[in-house]
């Protein structure tokens, strides 16, 4: 087997996943932004682009625990191989491939997580997973990240429209939360560019690992961390439009002070997760942070067929990804011909879906104004005005 | 299994910290606007999704805004300390966002 070539593939396909992953994940940071008109598309995601490459060179931290910490090196005398590594990244870059194409905000870590466990389930059987890890760091966090991000969110609406309220109807100011989202939501995007960055990093130093090109418990190589962080500045200024589309408009109607609440609760909860051990999904913090100030905010609608595809996108991210990375996995371990097979293959899955997705192309030019123009069109009822509470 | 108290303690911390900085925000705006300081931002693309507002609207928000600003009851020292008082939580919110930036760069807090 000739190592150097699949090790050059794993790399490729590692910085091609980093860079799907920016393209997914600048709606987490930008879509409320972007919808409330706090900031032009073109700048929002310029903005997260440079913030993601900062942020990327803060901390390797993950990147350690992953490369350490993901697959169990010598314990069970299980080994990942680097066409392990491979399969697992197909199958976790098809996956987002097709929930950016169905504008489906998912976690590009459980894609990741996904496509690594189906492929080492080819590569070991069942016995390489523990189903117990499984629930408690991936199924249950899934849950718990919308819940809690919803209820923050739900809260510091409520607190943001309560405070700024005047009965006498005179000007309340709520414009003036524009300025603050691009504070909150910039936030996001540098603590995305610290975490997300750092899964490819651990996966190519995981690859580099185990070919014995680097000793066993160092961290990322230098050009590795560059590498890494301008394929996930790119993919965040490409932009994940249709994703934007859905977390900004999609879900619910977004306002000035609604989505600040949310980006704050956002950038909040995120922190609060990555710091006090308890890691939970950006996109789904930011999904569940959309719904909750939906929710908080007199007036507002949410829309519950949207979440509901967004929640079914989410419980088949494992099974899909890892379906596809088991079937990769399987052609893979056949030699070096089916590396190949899989290279092209890859190669024609992503091809296939960019082209298809041109169809219906959505782009910062049309982002938002579908919504804008049937908005001028239909004479919008304002908000309804707020009662004094009678006391008795 | 899970790690339930390590979930409650984020729960909480989040909340705690989403709705401090909202608060301040908030109160910062409601102060600018009794001190007689309105602000009118347009959004910088007329896109928004409620209230499609053209840059003749937002004329007409400011607008609005001076005509309130002119009834106001308040004394000169009142409306300065009101101000005042905006600013200073306008401060706090952007005090709030340079420790999440403390949080995020681990060089600063050690890992």
């Amino acid at each position: 087997m000739d190592l150097t070539l699949i090790v050059v593939l794993v790399i490729a396909l590692a910085l091609f996943f980093d860079f799907t992953n920016g393209f997914h994940d600048t709606a987490n940071a930008m879509a409320t932004p972007i919808a409330t008109g706090a900031l032009r598309p073109k700048v929002a995601v310029a903005l997260a682009a440079v913030l993601n490459l900062i942020g990327a060179f803060l901390s390797t931290e993950v990147a350690k625990t992953i490369s350490g910490g993901l697959i169990k090196e010598g314990e069970n005398g299980i080994f990942i191989t680097p066409e392990l590594i491979f399969a697992g990244l197909i199958g976790a870059i098809t996956w987002n491939m097709v929930t950016w194409l169905l504008g489906l905000p998912s976690s590009s870590s459980h894609a990741l997580f996904g496509g690594l466990i189906g492929a080492a389930l080819v590569g070991f059987g069942i016995q390489a997973i523990d189903g117990g890890v499984v629930m408690s760091k991936i199924i249950l966090p899934a849950l718990l990240a919308p819940l809690t991000a919803g209820v923050v969110a739900f809260t510091a609406t409520k607190l943001a429209y309560a405070i700024t309220r005047r009965y006498d109807g005179r000007p309340d100011g709520r414009d003036g939360f524009r300025y603050a989202q691009v504070f909150s939501s910039s936030l996001v995007a540098l603590a995305h560019g610290t975490n997300d960055a750092q899964k490819t990093m651990g996966v190519i130093t995981l690859t580099l690992i185990s070919v014995g090109a680097q000793p066993v418990g160092s961290g990322p190589e230098f050009w590795v961390i560059v590498t890494c962080a301008i394929a996930i500045a790119l993919g965040t200024y490409m932009g994940g439009w249709r994703i934007i589309k859905t977390l900004g408009t999609g879900l619910t109607d977004v306002k000035p002070a609604q989505g600040f609440a949310a980006e704050t609760s956002t950038a909040a909860t995120i922190l609060a997760s990555s710091h006090l051990g308890f890691a939970l999904s950006t996109t789904q913090v930011a999904s569940g942070s959309v719904i909750g100030s939906g929710l908080g905010r007199r007036g507002s609608k949410v829309r519950w067929r949207t979440a509901g595809r967004i929640g079914i996108g989410w419980i088949l991210t494992l099974p899909a990804a890892g379906g596809v990375g088991a079937l990769a996995a399987v052609v893979a371990t056949m030699g070096i011909a089916g590396v190949l097979i899989d290279a092209v293959g890859a190669a024609v899955i992503i091809g296939g879906i960019f082209l298809w997705s041109r169809r219906d192309e959505v782009s910062h030019r049309n982002i938002l104004s579908e919504v804008a123009d049937s908005g001028r069109a239909v004479k919008i009822k304002r908000n309804p005005k707020p009662k004094r509470k009678v006391t008795s | 299994m899970i790690d339930w108290i390590a979930f409650v303690i984020v729960l909480v911390a989040s909340l705690v910290g989403a709705s401090v900085v909202v608060s301040a925000y908030a109160l910062g705006l409601r102060l600018l606007t009794i001190g007689g300081r309105t602000p009118v931002v347009a959004p910088a693309e007329f896109t928004d999704a409620i209230t499609v507002i053209s840059p003749e609207e937002a004329a007409r928000a400011a607008k609005r805004a001076q005509k309130a600003a002119r009834k106001n009851p308040l004394t000169d020292a009142q409306k300065r300390l009101a101000v005042i008082g905006g600013y200073s939580c306008f401060g706090l919110s952007g005090l709030a966002v340079l420790y999440g930036i403390y949080l995020i760069v681990p060089a600063f807090h050690g890992g």
